[in-house]
């Protein structure tokens, strides 16, 4: 159970762990094609919380904090410091082996019937964002993404195709990110297992008044066993409401997104479902905030 | 389930650390001085226009801005000049600026009036702003095309370029034939 909990569920942690921004962020979890000036650096923390499991008590907090940079017009680069806390009690479902429930999923390191909690340095993140065409002056924005993750918990490389069109002055935007990852993850007893993903996520913000951006936003997601997607393990949806603030000086997001049932999981890991809703790193409700400010 | 915010604090790195050296530019000129820098000396009368929705619906399409324009900010000068004040949207906020129209119909200059944003600032520039001097209502006035861009402040010079095209249509439909 432990390795089928632990693959598993680090297999889910890309997904949480992985989620980047670029720019200033209208969106919780979709990058935009907003990059910083040539020569210009922004600072940015991003807390992501994810609460609620099959039963008992789980949360998960992620913290990402990155210092961004215009190395030209159209490309940007960024560094990331990952940390991450896990509180989990019995958020399993029960099992022969812990009838009470199990503690498990993403970010506890043994599968076992008792509290844990622990507080991580999970690794660095190293970003590239290319423009090819911008959505302010051209009909579809489209770029390119590479981020290079390594870690205590995984090694990843991630890659994006970012889409965005606007509307009305700008001041609507359509944006979509097609996602597509392999990732090494690190078991505790010094194993690996190479897994793989892709997501597709989608949304729309509109500036309802001046400083003030909101919209909503779904995610797609699909899990892998393998680096090249040999064999599909998880399928689920989220969806919820973004809202944003920014000044001259300084900005903030906030987003929440709801995992519906509807998500399935096939062996080896159809153990991270149930009720129609795949856990591991995954839990019911997903918060996001985000803080910017150029430097 | 217990909430541990206190946990969450070890998460968050103190932004302080990374004291922000956040420009404090921003632009702020009034009405009067900005009519003193497009007709220095001349003497300008409010001259208000009432838009009727066909020439606010020509004004979108021959400009694609969509924003609402407010027509009580509209003054002529006694030399046949007029001098307009307009708002574009903004990366945040909203910009204000006045555009300067000669009497036979060319563009005397237009000037940044409000400009609070993050980046692009160049659009205040004079070398910038000199694209539009001597352009008519017949210029397509288009950005990367007529007007060159700035890299950092695409949205402003975009928004900025197509504000000042659809104050020159509205020019063409409204200003030019009226005494």
């Amino acid at each position: 159970m432990f390795r089928l909990t632990a693959r598993a569920a680090a297999l889910a942690a890309v997904f949480a762990a992985c989620n980047a921004y670029a720019g200033e962020g209208t969106f919780g979890w979709i990058y935009t094609l907003d990059l910083q000036p040539k020569g210009t650096w922004e600072f940015e923390q991003r807390l992501q919380y994810n609460r609620g499991q099959a039963g008992g008590e789980y949360e998960f907090w992620q913290g990402r904090t990155e210092l961004e940079y215009g190395v030209s017009e159209n490309f940007q680069l960024a560094g990331y410091l990952n940390t991450s806390y896990t509180n989990a009690y019995r958020n399993y479902p029960a099992t022969a082996e812990f009838p009470n429930g199990e503690t498990g999923g993403w970010g506890v390191a043994y599968a076992s019937d008792d509290r844990y909690s622990k507080w991580r340095v999970e690794g660095m993140s190293l970003e590239a964002i290319y423009r090819l065409t911008n959505p302010v002056i051209d009909p579809v924005g489209v770029g390119v993404y590479a981020e290079v993750t390594l870690g205590s918990v995984k090694d990843e490389f991630e890659t994006r195709l970012l889409l965005q069109s606007n509307f009305i002055d700008d001041k609507l935007v359509l944006a979509a990110n097609l996602v597509a990852a392999i990732e090494k993850i690190k078991f505790v007893d010094g194993e690996t297992g190479p897994e793989s993903m892709v997501d597709l996520l989608f949304g729309a913000t509109y500036r309802f008044v001046p400083n003030w951006t909101a919209g909503m936003e779904a995610r797609y997601h699909n899990d892998y066993y393998g680096y090249h997607y040999e064999t599909h393990t998880q399928e689920a949806f989220f969806f919820g409401p973004n809202v944003h603030y920014a000044t001259k000086e300084w900005w903030i997001t906030g987003a929440w997104r709801f995992q519906p049932t509807g998500g399935k999981c096939w062996a080896p890991n159809d153990g991270e479902c149930s009720d129609g809703r795949v856990w591991d790193s995954h839990s019911k409700n997903e918060f996001i905030v985000k803080f910017g400010m150029p430097l | 389930m217990k909430w541990t915010p206190a946990a969450s604090l070890a998460l968050v790195p103190v932004a302080a650390v990374l004291a922000p050296a956040v420009a404090e530019a921003k632009i702020y000129v009034s009405v009067e001085d900005t009519q003193q820098r497009l007709f220095p000396g001349e003497r300008l009368i409010l001259n208000p226009v009432a838009l009727t929705e066909a020439q606010r619906e020509r004004m979108r399409e021959l400009s694609s801005v969509r924003e609402p324009f407010r027509g009580e900010r509209v003054w002529k000068s006694e030399k046949g000049g007029w001098f307009i004040v307009d708002e574009v949207v903004g990366k945040h906020e909203m910009v204000k600026y006045a555009l300067a129209i000669n009497a036979d119909g060319t563009i005397r200059g237009i000037e940044i009036m409000e400009y609070v944003e993050s980046y692009g600032y160049e659009v205040g520039e004079a070398s910038w702003r000199a694209q539009f001097v001597g352009r008519t209502a017949q210029d397509t006035l288009k950005l990367n095309k007529d007007i060159k861009n700035i890299a950092g402040a695409t949205l402003s010079c975009k928004h900025l370029t197509d504000g000042v095209k659809r104050l020159m249509v509205m020019y063409d439909m409204v200003l030019k034939g009226s005494k």
